[in-house]
């Protein structure tokens, strides 16, 4: 399995957009940090301020005979975010008579308070934060003031969400900037891209422009250099594979001929003679099958040749030539204008491939007994069914290498084949971009199973 | 009776030729073997055989000149028989006018057919009439196609590839069947048919890009229309 790995743009525009993203959401925490303290720093100064203030009025109250705490409490403007809380002997007074927000002073701050004569310190109250400011008037009387930072939090909050979005649009921003960067960056590579498909599609003229960019120079010459050299090459192996074509045939012709000349004069031979003859001709047949499969493998990678044909007619023709019964071949099911059955394929090759496993299956499989060609959507699906042993699991894969032959063929010897029938219906099948597999038949034997995509 | 078939081998291998003859007499040809395409042509001038077989590739004139020039006379039936096998030299060596075309190594039984059926395509078509396509007229008893009442100069081949659409007017003839009604192939080349179709337009249409009477149906084949 091949791991995924992102492409070059991805990864550029995501490594921007994650250097935009930290950068601005580090500056939008320290800002935020810094204006949160400013902030908070001012309010609690401002509250020791009144809270300092409160207690001397406070104080100067206790002074009296009988004071009436909570009637001074009421003289003291507190406005709406503050409140004021004093603990005297004990008991609790406040300005209003709720009286539950004498838990709002915590524990350690009374302490704190008692033991060094004020404090302060930051609350939660009923999930609005505040800050508490504790003075100590008398060893017995300590004031307590709430201030409640209602509005501050509510602009921190604000804060904290304009600076969330600009880290957003910052990060935004700079995969918009990598992204821009790498299309001008990669458009050289596009043309690369662009001439190498032209050459896989056959195309060996294609090449690039060396003047397009200087720091592209090294790439575009090396570039053109490969595609030179793999055209000489193309070239040098196509008449090459001409050449043995017209060597090899050449002579198999004189021999074709006189052999034939020798058959016809059989009888008059002596029987010694006679057998060796037959011998010539009979090899002679396997050397010229031997010949043809190989100039066929050889010229493997040349583009298929599409055109439509009717699949019906040429797999009924294939088995015909083969000696075998039309009556074998089936076609699923027929549209009204028989259309589905005309696939765009290379006639040869297709032909060769339904021919090539029907030999197999007389050979290896006790004679094909189906011949299917189904339309699969837009793919084109041909199966041929033989009875025979199956092919065993571990050898699904390598028959189709070339020269390698069934178990059975050794016993069968005289029509052992050639060898690279399967190999050329694997080539075959792969130059329409398709595939072969060999599965079980239900039922037993083998069933050879060809997906032609998008043939329709 | 019908004298023995005089067959024509240009084929500059010795021992192809001898074999080829030596096979072929066994079949009861009469086989004159030469070796260039300038002997050949000499030789069907002077003593024309029924049927020529021609290498391609041959010293000084090559096998497409040889039947070009072949060409230019008569309508003598043309085989190419070839040790090439590519595209390329199948259609050039058809479209300079040769009737069929065989790769080397040809099992001589094979060639044997080929050479019958070739014979048995003869000028004239017997127990047809006469077929009017708009100002074209196939006269099948005469052997002739006119134009505008000019007769035009076509191959057996090409005439019977005419007859046979000819006969079925209007209506779709596949490859296959139109290789196995004029060549008796079970299974043909079809570029055969291809390019003898591509020959007969530039006889019989004006503009041979755009037929008026010989018409490709994609996929399916080719008819011939009024």
């Amino acid at each position: 399995m091949t791991r995924w790995r992102a492409g070059l743009r991805t990864r550029v525009v995501a490594g921007f957009a994650a250097g935009a993203l930290t950068l601005s959401v580090s500056m939008a925490l320290v800002s935020y940090e810094i204006t949160r303290s400013a902030l908070i720093n001012g309010r609690e100064r401002s509250a020791v301020r009144s809270a300092t203030f409160d207690s001397r009025v406070v104080s100067a109250g206790l002074n009296a005979e009988r004071p009436d705490i909570a009637a001074m409490l009421r003289t003291l403007d507190t406005g709406g975010n503050r409140r004021v809380l004093v603990q005297h002997l004990g008991h609790w007074y406040a300005r209003n008579a709720d009286s539950g927000t004498a838990t709002a002073v915590p524990q350690s701050l009374q302490r704190l308070v008692s033991n060094s004569g004020q404090g302060i310190q930051r609350v939660h109250i009923d999930g609005v934060p505040a800050v508490v400011v504790g003075i100590l008037l008398t060893p017995a009387t300590a004031l307590y003031e709430i201030d409640y930072l209602r509005e501050l939090d509510q602009t921190l909050r604000t804060l904290g969400w304009v600076l969330t979005l600009v880290a957003a649009a910052v990060a935004a921003a700079g995969a918009g900037l990598g992204w821009y960067a790498t299309r001008h960056v990669l458009r050289p590579l596009r043309s690369v891209a662009d001439a190498a498909q032209g050459i896989t599609a056959g195309d060996l003229s294609a090449r690039l422009d060396p003047a397009t960019d200087p720091d592209l120079e090294r790439l575009s010459t090396s570039f053109n250099e490969m595609v030179d050299q793999l055209s000489r090459r193309i070239e040098r192996d196509r008449r090459f594979a001409a050449d043995v074509s017209h060597e090899l045939r050449s002579p198999l012709q004189t021999l074709a001929a006189s052999a034939s000349v020798l058959q016809r004069r059989r009888d008059q031979l002596d029987e010694r003679t006679a057998t060796a003859a037959g011998l010539v001709v009979a090899e002679l047949g396997r050397f010229q099958s031997l010949v043809d499969d190989l100039l066929e493998l050889s010229r493997g990678d040349l583009p298929a040749q599409l055109a439509p044909v009717d699949m019906g007619e040429l797999a009924r023709r294939a088995v015909q030539r083969r000696g075998l019964s039309p009556d074998i071949v089936r076609s699923g099911w027929a549209g009204a204008d028989g259309e589905w059955l005309r696939w765009t394929v290379d006639r040869r090759r297709i032909e060769q491939v339904l021919v090539n496993l029907l030999d197999n299956a007389v050979t290896h499989g006790g004679g094909p007994i189906a011949v299917r060609v189904e339309a699969h959507g837009p793919d084109g699906v041909i199966e041929v069914d033989d009875e025979g042993p199956g092919v065993n699991p571990a050898e699904r894969e390598v028959i189709f290498d070339r020269f390698v032959r069934g178990r059975s063929s050794g016993a069968r010897g005289n029509d052992a084949g050639t060898g690279l029938g399967l190999s050329l219906v694997a080539q075959h099948v792969a130059a329409h971009g398709g595939r072969v597999r060999v599965l079980d038949r239900p039922g037993g034997g083998a069933r050879f199973r060809i997906e032609l995509p998008g043939v329709r | 009776m019908r004298p023995m078939a005089g067959v024509l081998v240009i084929e500059d291998d010795d021992r192809i030729r001898l074999s080829l003859s030596l096979a072929l007499e066994d079949e009861g040809y009469v086989v004159r073997g030469v070796a260039s395409a300038e002997e050949g042509l000499v030789a069907q001038r002077d003593d024309p055989a029924d049927t020529v077989l021609v290498d391609l590739m041959l010293p000084g004139v090559d096998g497409f000149e040889c039947i070009r020039q072949l060409r230019r006379s008569d309508d003598v039936p043309i085989v190419v028989i070839s040790a090439r096998d590519d595209t390329h030299d199948i259609v050039a060596a058809l479209e300079a006018g040769a009737d069929d075309y065989l790769v080397k190594p040809v099992a001589v039984k094979e060639l044997s057919a080929r050479l019958r059926a070739l014979r048995r395509r003869g000028r004239t078509v017997q127990a047809m009439s006469t077929m009017v396509f708009g100002d074209m007229e196939i006269l099948p008893e005469a052997g002739e196609v006119r134009i505008e009442g000019t007769p035009v100069a076509v191959t057996r081949t090409e005439f019977r590839l005419l007859c046979e659409l000819g006969e079925h007017p209007g209506q779709v003839l596949s490859r296959q069947q139109l290789l196995q009604r004029v060549w008796e192939y079970e299974i043909g080349d079809e570029r055969l048919v291809d390019v003898h179709v591509g020959r007969l337009r530039q006889k019989i249409e004006q503009d041979s890009k755009q037929p008026r009477y010989l018409v490709t149906v994609r996929g399916m084949g080719y008819k011939l229309q009024k």
